[in-house]
């Protein structure tokens, strides 16, 4: 026999709900939104006729600063606001909206902390706005008007390393309710490369209410396409990753959002046969509308050195809420594994959600509001970054407080009359969600100067070897929502593929059996659980599950790979030659898949054609040492007789 | 809406007398403002929808081509006339006096409007359909009486605030009553969209 066989593809699941990051557009010309020393004061006391507002002095720095990203051409708003012309014929649209804090979108209140890029306009801004309407809106001394804001035009990160379009443009209907489409972007590198930005570049901006970009490293979800290229509906997507590689960035798209360019350490890695799935928010216009979105990639030569993680606050099981109730509670609480620096955080439900908070209490009983919204709106929902880091120590419980209102009275309820809502992936479904993106201090990530002991107390374990602080918090995660629901797919899977990487075989098998047992038909599964069987030496038991992979994907290069080892140590050459014929017929590019082709064919005394696939597997990996030596056995006219 | 619940009783009036005295008085009705401020068709000439409506429920919808929330309502007011063809006679009425006749030329191609347009840059028919809102809909009776003006339905209960769907019709309703001759609960319902007061 020849000598041993490749290693088991072991395969990792890191479910990825959403992304996003928002930043506000553009330059303003140097205009801040607050009025100058010069300007009108709009709350004086005494009783005084207020003074006059004009458009030239008071109004247009604050229309220039905090409207004007978006309402200017080409871009989301239906209207330019640019010119004094352009605002007299919306003036009282202006009041209306700024007054009940419609406009300019933000929903944080003021007791959330400070986010970069913040919106909301202060209160005399919007007294000031009121005023200039209700003293007959003039235009005042245009000698006073600050410079007009400058924008860039086209690509805002300027020529992009390269620029992927949607195959197949989306054809939006008229009129009907809002859609959600799903556009896969098939990635034209040949080889790997960091990334610090991409720019999302939608479409017609009107009728994009939000996007954001999944990186699909195991290109799944080009499978739910009718045709290639072709997109998918769908409101929320579930991305299987099949490393442990937490694809920790929200890439969001906001109307107005300027591209967010991850910071030095923090690029985004791209690798061949990578896809990237814009999941799009699109609301009709009352015309047919075709959309045909493009991303531009811009590369970077510094690689990631810190790595950020995803939490996920959830709890989709409490979600139960019976028509008619007005406040219905949604509560998750997770305490912090490790030392970690919040940079974003992320709420996302649907249409009943309507005050959403997200708390956390260190360990010291201090509480503090990592984000407030009181009246949720899907519409503008976004991704909120931290004006500064926020360090949340280790032992720091974070908290989900989010309420629903299911009556007839919530205008948004998608359900007439009220009915009963779970939790779901459509939009009359719900869901409680809570993202926030942390920066794990430890001794993969030192981005604040962390003590050694700090860095001891929460990454280095007792016999001094460093344990990844994403895997404790992955970890805590994952256990977490297994007290929460025993039944938890994903925290099975994930827990399983975290244990198998530290070695604990027994437990992480176990959980991957859960897995199985939970989705008997999921191929990933079922693979991961023969090939942790495969490991531990059990082959026989790991055929059924392999088998049961390859029945829910035929096309599964791994379950073919895994299965050719798995029969072949069962000694049934025949049946492992046709799965590593599948395997490199899938994956022609694998020198491991080549090889053992070269090996089975070799023990059914096919000497030519084993000869052939170690050659090949020497041509794509020339440092392949099984081929290299099964083939120097072949030239010696021998083979060995046992395989390790 | 505190100028229209003033306002209404004195139409309300007129109609009575113009039931008395008949069709000399509905005439004069009919046209009661000078020429030079009528509302004109695309090629400029004056229009008086009321005569050119022949006897039947008239329809004005007041519409502007760069409102968000009425370009929104194009397929559900292109839908409305089409149910209703042959018996109610439906115009859009674009009251911006900057909105030329190949501005709205063009809105209709992209928008797939089949109806006829009225320019009204003197607000001759805003100001006797008592509206203040775009999109805002006003119906007349086959006397020309306003039976209603107010919002289409309410999808939008304020700005950026729609349902998922209208669940309430109020047009299709006020269309309904002045066909069978009824009157409404609500004459006036307010609309969600862009003030006509903005215009110049």
């Amino acid at each position: 026999m020849t000598r041993g066989w490749q290693g088991i593809a072991a395969i990792f699941v890191l479910l990825i709900g959403v992304t996003a990051a928002a930043r506000h557009s553009a330059t303003s010309g140097g205009q801040g939104a607050t009025s100058g020393s010069r300007s009108a004061s709009f709350d004086k006391p005494g009783g005084a006729a207020p003074p006059q507002v004009t458009f030239a002095r008071d109004i247009a720095p604050i229309v220039f600063h905090s409207c004007a990203p978006c309402h200017r051409p080409g871009e989301a708003a239906p209207f330019s606001l640019l010119s004094y012309a352009d605002l007299k014929s919306h003036a009282h649209q202006i009041t209306a909206v700024t007054e009940r804090r419609i406009m300019p979108p933000w929903l944080p209140e003021p007791d959330s902390p400070r986010f970069a890029d913040d919106l909301r306009l202060t209160a005399e801004q919007i007294g000031l706005l009121k005023a200039w309407v209700e003293q007959g809106a003039v235009e005042g001394d245009r000698s006073d008007l600050p410079a007009k804001p400058q924008f860039v035009e086209g690509w805002q990160l300027g020529t992009p390393d390269v620029i992927v379009k949607a195959t197949k443009p989306f054809e939006l209907p008229a009129g009907g309710s809002d859609t959600y489409w799903n556009f896969v972007f098939r990635t034209p590198v040949h080889r790997s490369h960091w990334l610090k930005a991409i720019e999302i570049r939608p479409g017609d901006k009107r009728l994009v209410h939000h996007a954001n970009v999944l990186v699909d490293r195991g290109q799944t979800a080009r499978l739910l396409e009718k045709q290639p290229g072709s997109g998918f509906g769908g409101m929320e997507l579930t991305i299987e990753s099949e490393v442990f590689d937490p694809d920790s960035h929200f890439l969001f798209w906001k109307p107005g959002s300027a591209p967010y360019v991850e910071p030095d350490g923090m690029a985004i890695r791209l690798d061949k046969n990578t896809d990237l799935v814009l999941n799009t928010h699109l609301q009709p216009s009352g015309k047919p509308e075709v959309l045909q979105p493009s991303l531009g990639l811009y590369f970077t030569d510094k690689p990631a050195t810190l790595h950020p993680i995803l939490l996920q606050m959830e709890n989709d099981r409490q979600l139960d809420i019976p028509p008619g109730e007005t406040n219905f509670l949604v509560s998750d609480d997770l305490t912090l594994p490790v030392d970690v620096e919040l940079l974003a955080i992320y709420p996302h439900a649907h249409y009943l959600g309507k005050d959403l908070q997200g708390i956390a209490t260190l360990p010291d009983g201090t509480k503090r509001t990592l984000i407030h919204i009181a009246r949720w709106d899907l519409n503008w929902q976004a991704v909120y970054r931290y004006a500064s880091p926020m360090p949340l120590p280790k032992g720091t419980t974070i908290s989900m407080r989010f309420t629903y209102d299911n009556s007839a009275d919530n205008i948004r309820n998608p359900n007439h009359p009220p009915q009963r809502v779970v939790a779901g992936n459509r939009a009359s479904d719900e869901m409680a969600h809570l993202w926030l993106q942390v920066l794990p201090q430890g001794p993969t990530n030192h981005s604040s100067g962390q003590a050694p002991s700090a860095m001891r107390e929460n990454g280095i374990s007792e016999s001094g070897g460093s344990v990844d602080p994403r895997a404790l918090l992955q970890e805590a995660m994952a256990r977490h929502n297994l007290e929460k629901n025993p039944n938890d797919f994903e925290a099975h899977y994930n827990l399983a593929a975290l244990l198998q990487g530290r070695g604990e075989l027994a437990e992480s098998t176990a959980h991957f059996a859960q897995a199985v047992r939970i989705r008997p038909e999921d191929a990933t599964a079922n693979n991961a659980l023969g090939a942790a069987l495969l490991a531990a030496g059990r082959p026989d038991q790991s055929i059924p599950y392999l088998a049961a992979a390859l029945t829910a994907r035929p096309n599964y290069f791994d379950a073919h790979y895994n299965l050719g080892n798995a029969l072949a140590s069962q000694g049934d050459f025949t049946g492992a030659l046709v799965h590593f014929r599948a395997a490199v017929r899938l994956n022609p590019e694998d020198a491991n898949a080549e090889a053992n082709l070269g090996s089975a064919f070799a023990e059914t005394g096919n000497l030519k054609q084993a000869r052939l696939h170690y050659e090949r597997a020497l041509q794509l990996n020339p440092n392949h040492q099984l081929a290299r030596e099964n083939l120097q056995q072949l030239d010696q006219g021998k083979t060995s007789d046992a395989p390790n | 809406m505190g100028r229209g619940t003033h306002t209404l009783p004195i139409a309300i009036r007129i109609l009575v007398l113009a039931t008395c005295l008949g069709l000399g008085f509905v005439t004069l009705r009919a046209n009661p403002h000078p020429r030079q401020g009528a509302a004109v068709d695309l090629s400029g000439s004056p229009v008086d929808p009321w005569n050119a409506s022949s006897g039947k429920v008239l329809v004005l919808i007041f519409v502007r081509t760069d409102c968000p929330i009425s370009n929104r309502y194009a397929p559900t007011i292109q839908h409305l006339s089409a149910l209703h063809e042959g018996k109610v006679a439906f115009w859009l009425v674009y009251p911006a006096k900057k909105e030329s006749a190949d501005m709205i030329r063009k809105h209709q191609r992209d928008f797939g409007y089949q109806l006829p347009a009225l320019r009204d840059p003197q607000h001759t028919l805003v100001k006797r359909s008592l509206v203040q809102i775009t999109p805002e809909a006003a119906v007349f009776d086959a006397n020309h009486r306003l039976m209603y003006h107010g919002r289409i339905d309410n999808l939008y209960e304020d700005f950026g605030r729609a349902r998922t769907m209208a669940t309430t019709h109020e047009l299709g309703d006020a269309i309904q009553a002045a066909l069978n001759g009824k009157s409404l609960a609500a004459e006036n319902v307010p609309a969600v969209g862009c003030y006509i007061s903005d215009l110049e």
